[in-house]
């Protein structure tokens, strides 16, 4: 059976996203009664094609603040569709592409793109290369962080896996070496080291007038200990980023160029049907610009943001996960305190329960109680200064995702 | 100070369940035997090579040739069985594993098959594969290895 794909530049319409929606979902309908994924061809001699897909909706509706949409008074604009192909060539060789369309609030917008795409040639255990549009190692949940089926919790922890900055974390075109050394009586190491850079929509922004990435580089080691299910590790990115934009009250355009290092530890425990998780990650972010009424002496260039969280979800039944995690915060730890101005901290509260209505469909309710305003974006919130917002709230999800 | 706080705070969550390992629908009493194919030289492996080779962090055997790995389907007690004593996780949490790996674009997980017979089959045609059954199948056409 033949099976041909045009995957050609992500084309930024709205039409093609619905199109790849109805691609989806009919070919989920189709397969709604398959024991598995599609797999095309597949007998001697011939190359197969795995054909794994999505479909996911959910619904926010906060009090006090907008969060992530215009959520006080509920939003549906919550929603993930994907479809990807891969093909394994040779013993040594795969081939792979993800079709991905998505909206929460204003980020995504149901474009369609081409999420990740690779030649992934494994050479040995302990060193294999991608090149494509390769997703980043970041933490420990970063590649999976728009796989609704891949966890529990609906929301990841915003700290450290803001969807906010989806663009800039999410996925790198350019090259990865990676490697899984097996150390004996130490365990084991799995290593990931990329460069390439980034692609950024900035359309529906329009103060930004162009951005360009010329590099990210990073990597992360997961060490994989002597203790059973127990792997502790770390990530880095560095990215520079130049951009031109139209500062308040101005006319011409301006330039400036933002120099970013992140870096993240991460610790993961699971043992039969508990998982536990923990991270904690630094960004520096420092902004450097030749104009002086952009950036008059005195303005603070570099800032040191602080988060992390700690998180414990529990296969209770064959049908029910709960979930809970703490997530916390601080943009500018120069001034992190517990108690302080709500705009430089937000702790996060959250609890879900995850339903498996059956293998291929799930339903999902979260709560959030929030303490700050750090995470909150003014453009949503009618423009107020986010000091300004509402220091205690609260944040109710639910999802389905069906999935194969 | 926050990220001291922080490890203390995992450290002391975790280390009641270094210790606890129940799963509340474990299949107790069922056993499984692991067969590769006969062309395969091994007679014996270790329990870690098993694991890392169903989760395809291993892909070669100790003489270079490809790791083929099969499962029995996600409702197989056997497998149930197996994924507790081997992998060292529910099916469930195999399942999400590679839910993040396919989804994420890194592998394809090994295929699943129905009954004894199909793993038989498979084992018996390609060089490399290594499944499990239970102790009550036909196994004239594999080999049997011993986990350690």
């Amino acid at each position: 059976m033949a099976l041909r794909t045009r995957a050609g530049s992500a084309t930024k319409r709205r039409g093609l996203g619905r199109a790849l929606g109805l691609a989806v979902a009919a070919t989920l309908g189709a397969t709604g009664a398959m024991a598995r994924a599609a797999e095309l061809g597949g007998g001697d001699g011939d190359v197969s094609l795995d054909v794994h897909g999505f479909v996911s909706q959910g619904a926010i509706l906060s009090t006090g603040n907008n969060y992530l949409a215009k959520s006080k008074r509920g939003s549906l604009e919550f929603t993930e569709v994907g479809v990807n192909f891969t093909s394994q060539l040779t013993d040594r060789l795969r081939v792979g592409l993800q079709l991905f369309t998505h909206a929460l609030g204003p980020v995504g917008n149901y474009e369609a793109r081409a999420d990740w795409f690779y030649l992934d040639y494994r050479w040995r255990d302990w060193f294999g290369i991608r090149a494509g549009r390769v997703k980043l190692p970041f933490g420990l949940y970063n590649e999976t962080s728009d796989i609704d089926a891949a966890r529990v919790a609906i929301l990841l922890p915003q700290s450290v896996y803001p969807v906010s900055n989806r663009d800039f974390l999410l996925a790198q075109t350019g090259v990865e070496i990676y490697g899984y050394v097996d150390l004996r009586a130490a365990g084991a190491l799995e290593y990931r080291l990329y460069g390439g850079t980034i692609y950024i929509d900035v359309s529906t922004n329009p103060a930004i007038k162009a951005v360009d990435v010329p590099y990210v580089a990073g990597g992360r080691a997961m060490w994989e200990t002597p203790v059973p299910g127990l792997r502790l590790g770390g990530s880095v990115q560095a990215l520079r980023l130049s951009f031109q934009f139209v500062p308040t009250m101005a006319s011409s355009p301006a330039s400036a160029g933002l120099s970013a290092v992140l870096g993240v530890g991460s610790a993961e425990f699971v043992r039969s049907n508990l998982t536990l998780a923990a991270e904690f990650a630094q960004w520096r972010v420092g902004i450097d610009a030749a104009d002086l009424a952009v950036f008059p002496p005195g303005t603070k260039r570099i800032t040191v943001s602080e988060r992390g969280y700690v998180s414990a979800t529990y296969h209770a039944a064959r049908w029910l996960w709960p979930g809970a995690y703490y997530s916390v915060l601080f943009p500018d730890e120069a001034d992190a305190t517990f108690s302080g101005a709500s705009n430089n901290m937000m702790h996060d509260f959250a609890g879900t329960l995850r339903f498996d209505i059956n293998a291929y469909w799930l339903v999902k309710l979260e709560g959030h109680f929030m303490h700050g305003t750090a995470g909150l974006d003014s453009t949503l919130n009618d423009n107020r200064p986010v000091d300004v917002l509402t220091r205690n709230w609260a944040v109710f999800l639910a999802k389905t995702t069906a999935y194969f | 100070m926050r990220a001291v706080r922080l490890c203390a705070l995992v450290v002391g969550l975790m280390a009641p369940w270094a210790l606890h390992d129940a799963a509340p629908w474990a299949a107790s009493g069922v056993s499984f035997r692991v067969v590769v194919n006969p062309s395969n030289p091994s007679s014996a492996v270790e329990r870690r090579f098993l694991a890392e080779a169903f989760l395809k962090k291993t892909t070669r055997w100790p003489d270079g040739s490809t790791i083929r790995p099969v499962d029995l389907n996600g409702e197989s007690s056997v497998r149930q069985r197996f994924s507790e004593d081997v992998v060292g996780r529910s099916v469930v949490a195999v399942k999400n594993y590679w839910q993040q790996i396919v989804f994420s674009g890194r592998d394809l997980p090994p295929p699943e098959l129905d009954t004894d017979d199909d793993v038989v089959r498979y084992v018996a045609k390609h060089d490399g594969a290594i499944g499990y059954v239970s102790g009550a199948a036909n196994v004239e056409r594999v080999k049997i290895v011993t986990v350690r």
